[in-house]
């Protein structure tokens, strides 16, 4: 199949580059490939290495091996026809064959055999991404204040694993003084706490991601920010015009999910100034995909928080991720059926809070993180998991290199404790204040 | 079949309810009794879908019983419980429910743009038996279901296709029509609403996707009549209901009370909230299909046209994708085995008391089991009739 994909820049000359290589690919693969290279202005630097590398690994495999590798592919393709549709745009393409495979009941054969492809070459592209030197990295997962946390049920999806370590936080009584004493005051001039600035090389390598805009508040006011920062409450104005968008679309007509989601992305919405702490046009791109493309997430705070925080894990790779839940409003009535509408004034129906509700889900929603976060090389055997909730005088703390449950600490560790053990875990000991590293957490 | 095959059978499903199941789900008879069927003329089924998809382990796995109360502690000892049941195929909503009433594996557009390709249990049942439009009817919520009523076949199709009715569509518009404008009132109030939708049944209910087929009973005033009753249960219900299935609830039982159908099949819908990503609403939505199943089987037990002659099945459309190897609850796009793994739940005519059995079934069954009991065959049909059941 000859594509014409308009590519510029680096990603022009990789597909020059591994032009032969490409053409030796099924149809599918290529044209995946291709709608990748496309994005290459929005991929965060571990996509396009990870472009670099597949694109390398498949140019060095011979042909013969890799003919024998995509056999079932390639066959899928002759039997369903893909083979010979005649589009040559690589994303028309994509959405062409996907149709054309489910209509000859393929698609879940199809499916299984990229996905077998590519595990037989993910191995070797990991071990050259993510050497097992690679740095540690940390992800701090927070429940925020007001979340109905049952203590006898708390982080239940973490059975039998970890340490739990019982807190005391005298001085911590509000969300602002839990915050401050957990990561640290933002270091005067470099726009964040110093647990940030001296363990990332750029503010793509530290994120924060949240239902209300306390972490913003605490750990990144400064102008212009060091870190990343994605708020649910302050993305608000920018979820109203989308929402607006998609509601005249629907009153308008659509002819499929797949014109709607089109249609979504077709949209040049962007937040307004200072929504965002970080708004390069990939944070831009970012987020408009994690409301229009994640289920619920322009609807359900909490929603937003685990889909962006697992896109952000999957497609940026932070050293540092933190997220914080909040308190999901209850549903209105009949909400659910006029899902991108917005009330109008005169539906005086109260807002109310689900705090009970918000708890179950965000026992979910923290293990698909952490789900998430473990299927990906590059958090998975490196990577320190605490959770907190700011109510509760306990952590649990997983290391992904050492998961098994542990023995309870017998003795309270303060939040200057657990912001020691951060610094220690990153290997950065200048942070770690008048804190004790964890024993029990750090080995 | 043989005595002795029966006695296997029967302790085979003891076996499994001790194994799979909880004490409190163990029938007090030492082997499961069989209750009488009615002839196939007088028999009639009622197919209840957990529509959007339930994963195994919020639902029949032990985790899961908190959610189902009413089928776990009620229902499942008084029928058959099948803990193994699979759904092949697509696992999207139209392609999976389209297996259901197919008994054939569909792989038509997701999006509810065409019909299944293989003729319905509506269409042969209908057309088999000479029966007019008021004995089969689809009570659904998504409206990609319009066309799920008939199949496409030309000797098949609307002439013998099902009465779909799609409640929540008229529910959907008309709460749509109250936001729309600053004038009048709006969600809160409820006998608007009620009005409003009174009104739209009048301008013509063709808009929300339904489909229903006339005969010569003058069929549309009396479905207009029953429609409006159901629709002033619902608003004037003191529980002030707003979910979409309950409306469809109170739908069926008017479409019971006023015309008996012998094959009715009501997808309730709630469960899909999952998409939103909040677990709390998918499992609440669980436990309000779960009562609904139960009040359903409830009537039938109150209605005369119904009771003793009724076999009611219980299935999921299909799975939601698992936590580890999936995207989790919110999902059913994964296809892996969490997405397919569902289980079956038969009871009253027919069907052997306080059994199970952990022979593996597929939902595509369904359709010829449904056939099988209401005295018709269905072609081109993938699934098996259910030996337990038939």
């Amino acid at each position: 199949m000859q594509f014409t994909s308009p590519l510029t820049g680096a990603a022009a000359t990789l597909a020059r580059q591994y032009g032969e290589t490409l053409a030796r690919l099924p149809a599918t693969v290529h044209a995946f490939i291709l709608v990748e290279l496309a994005k290459w202005p929005l991929l965060f630097a571990p996509e396009q290495r990870y472009q670099r590398a597949l694109l390398e690994h498949l140019s060095r495999t011979p042909p013969h091996e890799l003919e024998q590798a995509v056999a079932g592919i390639a066959r899928i393709e002759a039997e369903s026809g893909v083979a010979r549709l005649s589009e040559h745009d690589p994303a028309r393409f994509q959405d062409a064959s996907q149709a054309l495979l489910r209509t000859r009941g393929l698609f879940v054969g199809w499916r299984g055999e990229v996905d077998a492809f590519f595990q037989t070459i993910d191995p070797s592209l990991e071990a050259a991404l993510y050497p097992a030197d690679a740095p540690r990295r940390l992800v701090v997962q927070i429940y925020g204040s007001g979340i109905g946390v049952q203590r006898d049920r708390l982080w239940k999806p973490f059975k039998g694993m970890g340490v739990r370590v019982p807190l005391d936080l005298e001085g911590a009584g509000t969300t602002e003084g839990f915050l401050r004493q957990l990561a640290g005051e933002v270091e005067a001039g470099r726009g964040a706490p110093a647990l940030f600035t001296r363990t990332i090389d750029s503010p793509l390598d530290g994120w924060i991601v949240e239902s209300d805009a306390a972490l913003h508040a605490v750990y990144g006011a400064a102008t212009p920010a060091a870190l990343t920062g994605l708020s649910y409450s302050r993305l608000r104005p920018y979820r109203d015009d989308l929402t607006r968008a998609l509601y005249h679309k629907v009153q308008d007509g659509v002819d499929s999910p797949q014109a709607f989601a089109a249609y979504a992305r077709s949209l040049r919405i962007v937040p307004p100034a200072g929504t965002l702490l970080n708004p390069a046009d990939i944070l831009l791109a970012f987020v408009r995909d994690v409301l229009i493309t994640g289920n619920g997430t322009l609807l359900v705070n909490n929603t937003f928080v685990e889909w962006a925080a697992i896109q952000a894990l999957r497609r940026a790779q932070p050293r540092i991720l933190i997220t914080r839940f909040g308190v999901r409003d209850k549903l209105k009535p009949f909400s659910s059926m006029v899902l991108f509408s917005q009330p109008r004034p005169t539906d005086h129906v109260p807002i109310a809070q689900d705090p009970a509700g918000s708890f179950i889900d965000v026992e979910q929603l923290s293990y698909y993180i952490w789900l998430n976060a473990e299927k990906n090389p590059a958090y998975r055997s490196r990577t320190l998991y605490l959770f907190l909730a700011e109510d509760v005088d306990e952590m649990l703390a997983i290391r992904s290199d050492a998961p098994a449950a542990a023995p309870r600490r017998a003795t309270a560790a303060r939040l200057a404790d657990v912001r020691a053990t951060m610094a220690r875990w990153l290997d950065a000991p200048a942070v770690q204040g008048s804190g004790q590293p964890i024993a029990e957490v750090i080995g | 079949m043989s005595n002795s095959a029966m006695m296997l059978r029967r302790r085979e499903a003891l076996r499994v309810l001790a194994a799979c199941m909880a004490d409190w789900w163990l029938p007090r008879q030492l082997f499961a009794q069989r209750t009488s069927a009615a002839r196939p003329r007088d028999r009639r089924v009622i197919v209840v879908t957990f529509g959007g998809g339930v994963r195994y382990e919020d639902t029949l796995a032990r985790e899961g019983w908190v959610n189902i109360p009413h089928l776990a502690s009620d229902i499942v000892p008084q029928g058959l419980v099948y803990p193994a049941a699979r759904h092949e195929g697509l696992t999207g909503h139209f392609n999976s429910t389209g297996a259901l009433v197919t008994g054939t594996r569909q792989n038509v557009d997701a999006y509810g743009s065409e019909p299944p390709v293989t003729p319905t249990i509506f269409e042969m049942f209908r057309k088999e038996r000479g029966l007019p439009p008021e004995e089969a009817w689809l009570i659904a919520t998504n409206k990609s279901f319009g066309l799920m009523g008939g199949s496409r076949l030309r000797s098949f199709g609307d002439p013998y296709s099902a009465n779909v009715v799609l409640p929540k569509q008229m529910l959907i518009s008309t709460v749509k029509a109250a936001v729309s404008t600053n004038a009048g009132p709006g969600v809160e109030d409820r006998r608007a609403l009620a009005e409003r939708m009174m009104v739209a049944l009048d301008e013509g209910y063709e808009g929300f996707g339904w489909r229903v087929y006339e005969s010569n009973r003058v069929l549309s005033a009396d479905v207009k009549a029953s429609l409006a009753k159901s629709l002033l249960a619902y608003f004037n219900d003191p529980a002030s209901p707003t979910s979409g299935d309950e409306l469809t609830f109170f739908m069926a039982k008017e479409i019971m009370n006023r015309f008996a159908p012998s094959l009715l099949v009501v997808n309730f819908w709630d469960i899909d909230i999952a998409h939103y990503g909040a677990y709390s609403l998918y499992l609440e939505a669980i436990r309000r299909t779960d009562r609904l199943v139960h009040e359903l089987w409830q009537h039938v037990q109150a209605s005369p046209q119904y009771r003793d002659r009724t076999t009611l099945l219980v299935v999921p459309e299909m799975g939601r994708d698992s936590d580890v190897a999936g995207n989790g609850f919110a999902n059913h796009r994964s296809g892996d085995e969490s997405c397919r793994r569902v289980w079956l739940v038969a009871v009253g005519a027919g069907v052997p008391k306080g059994a199970g059995t952990e022979r593996p079934i597929r939902t595509l069954d369904v359709a010829p089991t449904v056939a099988d009991m209401l005295g018709f065959k269905m072609v081109e049909c993938e699934g098996k009739a259910l030996a337990e059941l038939t």
